[in-house]
């Protein structure tokens, strides 16, 4: 059921025209779907940067980082504090919240850039459950278990089809510079680092710094995800930084395949609906998710698209032996 | 501040310490053997809770009814365990720790699905079981028996993953495993039956910590997620799959928090995350660990 659109997602990397067609569905979609689904279509767009985010880390540079959350909580926190406490302007806030989240990298990333496999997994968890419970405990400032509400976009983005085009333009930019960076040269040598980190310091590349840097990239694109989420949801609650919320791009990631740039892509928008239908008849949605995950990692290795991805290359692969041996014959 | 009332605190470190140590053990043999990060440790302990309640209700029985419950649950743990293993583990040892890492999260989804369905949301208590119901005075300071009787159980499992680990056949079986398993497998020995037996006594040590801990506090959802990070930060500060180490571990933990709830309340759990990172970054292993591949 979900093969055919896998299909053809994952050879959009090859072929513009898929791209195209999928922007011209999400604009035109406001006008086709109810309003339940348009926010369903926001947040799976405002939580694909968050697995974005993770990705670059998991999928280009080779670490699973279990603590994405914090950046994206932390960015979200900066933007209801500004605009709920301080009144300050929403667009300055915008930028506050990625400003505060790629800094906050910068430290956190500090740390874990030392580390490597299940330990940077670990260090990673360990740092976003402390500023967890920082925020959850630090009642008079951060309104604790209450989180902080009111949190209004400006008049212009007030209604919910305004804020939908605002949040799918700024993720269209998003994407595409991260395209661009995952297809610099920057991105070859954070593959490099992944296939071959000895090799890659052989040349004379300094692991740490790359990773750092990356990291930083990263905690600014999960501050991103944060600072569109605050006002479009109105409210900020700490569970926003708990390590389940840390879970999701992994799952997103591995259900989409993180081997391409729009798996988790994919993954996120599968399992956001698929939350939003399964809740439709039943409060077990964890059962089920948990359900599909191991379904996923048993009969499609690589993830959904990451799978579609290998069989549409076998099947070339030999069309092309056939062909090859064709013209043999013909010899 | 005076002697006794350190002294108070430094006695409760321990008894966390103990309780943490019991459930931290089975989460490090699993690791030190199979390689495999269980992050569904913590829901099995929680759904040894659980049963236990059940069990010890549907029983009834005055005195020893919390005892069999015990055994009983932890016994059914450890047949979760076999099935976990068995049907999904197995088949993915082949596969990158992501993935593994992965499906043991999928099991902590299912998991608290199905203690919800089982059992509700709400919050069960077991009261504690004789003899250990009353409060033994400590420098003047009440002290909950009880504490003594999770202590002592710390100190047996110790004795008992020593005496297993270290003097048994299986043991030298077990550290040869966790060192280069392809020549314990050439030398015919049956490693995925190792790989079960682990995880099975992995998951009935969980249920049995979970079945220790019922008394503690309330049963409730969530108590899984509390313990298992708790004990992320104990192997990873002692040294994952290291017996010492996750004894040390669970006594630094256990100590940490009980001087940082009574220094600063909020943030006892910060406390034990900054000590956790502080290691990370200057003996990435842990303190008994040993470096990896």
């Amino acid at each position: 059921m979900e093969t055919k659109p896998a299909e053809g997602k994952s050879s959009l990397i090859k072929r513009q025209w898929w791209l195209a067609l999928l922007i011209v569905v999400a604009v035109l979609a406001p006008f086709f779907t109810s309003e339940f689904y348009l926010a369903i279509l926001g947040e799976a767009l405002i939580m694909s940067l968050l697995a974005l985010s993770f990705n670059l880390l998991f999928g280009y540079m080779g670490q699973l980082s279990f603590g994405q959350a914090a950046f994206y909580g932390v960015s979200g926190y900066t933007v209801a504090m500004l605009i709920t406490k301080a009144h300050f302007n929403f667009w300055l806030s915008l930028v506050a919240g990625v400003f505060v989240a790629s800094l906050l990298g910068l430290v956190i990333g500090f740390f874990c850039v030392r580390l490597r496999g299940i330990y940077f997994s670990i260090l990673t968890l360990a740092f976003g459950q402390l500023i967890y419970f920082v925020i959850y405990k630090w009642h008079d400032f951060t309104g604790g278990d209450d989180g902080i509400q009111g949190v209004f976009p400006p008049e212009i983005l007030q209604s919910p089809i305004h804020y939908y085009f605002f949040i799918l333009v700024v993720f269209v930019f998003a994407a595409l510079i991260l395209w661009r960076i995952v297809n610099s040269p920057f991105g070859y040598t954070l593959k490099s680092m992944r296939e071959n980190s000895e090799r890659t310091e052989f040349l004379g590349i300094n692991i740490s710094r790359y990773q750092l840097i990356a990291f930083v990239i990263a905690a600014a694109y999960g501050g991103l995800a944060g600072v569109l989420w605050a006002p479009f949801y109105r409210s900020m609650a700490p569970s926003s930084l708990f390590w389940i919320k840390s879970g999701e791009p992994v799952m997103a990631a591995i259900l989409g395949g993180p081997s391409l740039f729009f798996g988790p892509i994919f993954g996120m928008f599968i399992m956001t609906f698929f939350h939003a239908w399964v809740l439709g008849f039943t409060v077990f949605w964890a059962f089920i998710m948990g359900v599909l995950i191991l379904t996923v990692i048993f009969l499609l290795p690589g993830g959904m698209l990451g799978f579609a991805e290998e069989k549409l290359k076998e099947r070339r692969e030999n069309r092309n032996n056939v062909a090859d041996r064709r013209s043999q014959i013909a010899d | 501040m005076s002697f006794d009332v350190l002294f108070n605190q430094f006695m409760s470190g321990i008894a966390r310490g103990a309780l943490l140590f019991l459930v931290a053990s089975g989460l490090s043999l699993t690791f030190g053997v199979l390689r495999v990060l269980n992050f569904a440790h913590g829901s099995l302990y929680m759904l040894g809770a659980f049963l236990t309640y059940s069990i010890w209700k549907y029983l009834l029985i005055p005195v020893v009814g919390f005892y069999i419950a015990t055994i009983l649950a932890s016994l059914i743990m450890g047949g979760v365990g076999l099935l976990i293993e068995f049907f999904l583990l197995r088949r993915l040892y082949s596969r990158g720790w992501p993935e593994q890492l992965l499906a043991t999260y999928a099991i902590i989804l299912i998991i608290t699905d199905i203690v919800k369905w089982g059992w509700g949301g709400e919050f069960l208590s077991i009261p504690r079981p004789k003899p250990f119901t009353g409060a033994v005075s400590l420098f003047g300071f009440p002290f909950p028996s009880y504490n003594f009787f999770v202590i002592l159980l710390g100190l047996g499992l110790v004795v008992f993953l020593w005496w297993l680990v270290y003097k048994t056949r299986l043991g030298d079986i077990i550290r040869a495993a966790a060192n280069d398993r392809e020549m314990v497998s050439a030398l015919g020995i049956p490693i995925p039956w190792l790989f079960t037996w682990i995880f099975v006594l992995g998951a009935l040590i969980a249920g049995l910590s979970g079945a220790v801990a019922a008394p503690f506090g309330a049963i409730r959802l969530g108590m899984d997620v509390e313990i298992i990070i708790e004990c992320f930060a104990v192997v990873v500060i002692g040294g994952m799959g290291s017996l010492p180490g996750t004894l040390l571990g669970s006594l630094i933990v256990g100590e940490v928090y009980s001087f940082g709830i009574m220094f600063k309340p909020e943030l006892a759990l910060a406390f034990i995350f900054i000590v956790m990172a502080i290691v990370l970054i200057i003996r990435p292993w842990g303190i008994f660990g040993r470096p990896e591949r």
